[in-house]
């Protein structure tokens, strides 16, 4: 017995060791750039603003003028509003893809997968130039409708409207939605699908009653990966959205920015954050309370 | 084995001082590049020919879309060598200890800047020395599609016109958009109580349905305009005079309230590391082609009277740049420090927000 101690203890020595050193630059990033960075948020949120870089004092009147003024509770709706209309699109366009990519692709499933992530190969503001392209006055869509005769006069509806940041938001995080979902359908068992067609399912009811239930972890995945970052999104707005579609990052970087009030942006983000912790909890909550899975 | 290992050893202690080598001879490199902060637009370099024919690639610019934010990201710990704000900026970077003076000596065009600019109180530091030295200024108004806006009044109220909802855009900064809403309101942009503010908020208010962006884009704009999506926007000269240049109807207006007039030039950052480049940058800047293509690339006016002298009068009237600026002010509103900058900046956010 005591052999054996004796010849597993150098064996069990390096592997923790092995185990300390693998955890340590997650544990680093985790401390230094994560917990360190957001403290220092929740540090500054509750100094007053005097112009310096850290303001004075200690004090909760940031939070109180979030509070009680209505535009940051109109704004915070607003940016709720977009993203979850956002994420809606996204994964609703996404789904197809995905199931199309799990079932049906086939030997073309590794090209598609490739073209899927195409667009991250140029930068983001890439993108949205291109969708400017495609929705300005005299843009392609405009001229695609008066060449067709739909419309005799280019139209000003589609750029600087909240409609062009959710359709630029929704084609930027399509990848982001599709890989979770084909991910989630591509692991159910195939012979799932045999046996509800074997019981006399019709394709629909196949989809309906196994495929979208055992998917919807995928779904949500997506979802969540979606919805958080665009809520705090302000290149998009500042870009292709007018005065109408200001979202809460875009007030946010103005406090960091022009405003000169860094306390009051830490306090918004704190808020912000807060929020969206909310409303994930609640969809959480709904996903366990009616989701169809067992 | 011993042997090997020594020599291995060896191998990597020189690699590895290689590597320093290489690395400390990089960062030399790098400060010896001069660091200028600037706005979009303004690193060209034909503005510096004379800097970079002694010192090729001497220059690295960061560019800037508007002052303020500028002036956070320098205050944040951006340690630029020279940066170009605007004079009513001046005291506010002082305010916060991030300039040293500069020796006026040492500017070989100094006599030749207008005294207009040279007078200006916040730059003063006092025994020979200035806090910005003077290089453009110009005017801010509306430019409209003549074809579009017919025979529109000359006032700033054009910008409030619900006929044209829509389909116009301002400059998204503090010493712009906010000035020409105080100057409408009948209140003094430069020095205004809490009470007056919101008289300047409530007209601010009332143009943010009306516009299609507030934007410190001008290349955007310039194509907006160009394509007839917008049909009026504030802009500075350089629009104008890029448009006109491209054949697109369009006029630069004279509201009767005034145009705005700013002027902008070089301050020096306390821990700059490159002071003599940043006075070789300075002085090649001031020479007076570098003024003359200011002035008929962008239609700005250059600080120097010198460089006027080179530009026909015809040229300056279809500019819309007298050669005096002093000239120019007797009708137009000068851009100084805005005593509440900071609260307007803050006012002004809300407004775009929705508030």
């Amino acid at each position: 017995m005591s052999t054996l101690i004796a010849t597993q203890a150098p064996e069990a020595r390096s592997s923790s060791g092995f185990r300390f050193a693998m955890l340590l630059p997650g544990a680093l990033v985790t401390f230094l750039l994560i917990l360190f960075a957001l403290g220092l948020v929740l540090f500054l949120a509750f100094r007053g603003n005097d112009g310096s870089l850290l303001g004075v004092g200690l004090t909760v009147e940031n939070f109180v003028t979030v509070a009680t003024d209505p535009l940051y509770w109109t704004v915070t709706l607003r940016s709720l509003v977009i993203a979850g209309l956002v994420t809606l699109a996204t994964v609703v366009t996404a789904y197809p893809v995905a199931y199309y990519l799990a079932f049906h692709a086939g030997s073309r499933r590794g090209l598609l997968l490739f073209l899927v992530t195409l667009p991250f190969w140029t930068s983001y503001l890439l993108r949205v130039f291109a969708w400017k392209i495609v929705l300005a006055y005299n843009g392609v869509l405009n001229s695609a409708l008066i060449e067709s005769g739909i419309w005799s006069e280019p139209t000003l509806a589609f750029l600087n409207t909240p409609a062009a940041v959710v359709v630029t938001l929704a084609h930027a995080y399509a990848p982001f939605a599709i890989l979770p979902i084909y991910v989630a359908l591509d692991m159910i068992p195939k012979s799932l699908l045999e046996a509800a067609s074997d019981l006399g399912a019709r394709p629909f009811t196949v989809f309906r009653r196994v495929v979208l239930p055992n998917s919807m972890p995928g779904v949500l995945a997506a979802a969540l990966v979606v919805f958080v970052p665009t809520v705090g999104d302000y290149v998009t707005p500042a870009m292709v959205g007018g005065p109408a579609s200001t979202m809460i990052g875009t007030l946010i970087q103005s406090q960091f920015g022009k405003a000169n009030d860094w306390p009051f942006g830490a306090a918004l983000s704190v808020c912000v954050m807060l929020v969206i912790l909310v409303v994930v909890l609640v969809a959480r909550g709904a996903d366990r309370r009616f989701g169809s899975r067992t | 084995m011993k042997f090997l290992k020594s020599i291995t050893g060896h191998k990597a202690r020189a690699g590895l001082a290689a590597l320093a080598l290489a690395l400390s001879s990089t960062v030399a490199l790098a400060a010896e590049k001069l660091q200028y902060f600037t706005w979009s637009g303004y690193e060209l370099p034909d503005f510096n020919k004379s800097f970079l024919a002694a010192h090729p690639d001497g220059v690295e610019a960061s560019i800037f879309g508007d002052d303020d934010d500028a002036f956070t990201k320098v205050k944040a710990g951006f340690r630029p060598d020279l940066a170009h704000p605007c004079y009513d900026k001046v005291a506010r970077w002082n305010k916060e200890g991030l300039l040293q003076p500069i020796e006026t000596k040492r500017i070989k065009n100094w006599d030749s800047i207008f005294p207009v600019f040279k007078n200006l109180p916040d730059l003063q530091a006092g025994d020979g020395k200035v806090w910005m030295v003077p290089w453009d200024w110009g005017n801010t108004s509306i430019l409209y599609r003549t074809d579009l806006v017919k025979n529109p009044e000359a006032s700033w109220n054009l910008l409030w016109d619900k006929q044209y909802t829509g389909r116009m855009a301002t400059i998204d900064a503090v010493h712009d958009t906010p000035i020409v809403a105080a100057l409408l309101a009948g209140v003094n942009p430069f020095d205004m109580t809490p009470e007056q503010m919101d008289k300047v908020a409530a007209k601010l208010r009332e143009q943010r349905p009306l516009l299609s962006n507030y934007t410190t884009d001008m290349t955007s704009v310039e194509q907006a305009l160009a394509s007839g999506q917008l049909v009026a926007a504030m802009t500075w000269n350089a629009s104008a005079t890029s448009l006109k240049k491209q054949g697109v109807p369009v006029e630069f207006m004279k509201p009767k309230e005034g145009m705005l007039t700013w002027a902008c030039g070089f301050v020096m950052l306390k821990d700059a590391k490159n002071v003599d480049l940043a006075y070789d940058f300075m002085n090649s800047r001031l020479d007076a082609d570098s003024g003359k293509f200011l002035i008929q690339s962008y239609g700005y006016g250059s600080s120097l009277s010198t460089a006027f002298a080179g530009v026909s009068k015809e040229e300056l009237e279809k500019l819309q740049l007298p050669s005096d600026p002093e000239v120019m002010l007797k009708s137009t509103i000068f851009t100084g420090p805005m005593k509440q900058n900071d609260d307007v900046a803050k006012m002004f956010e809300k407004v775009k927000a929705g508030g």
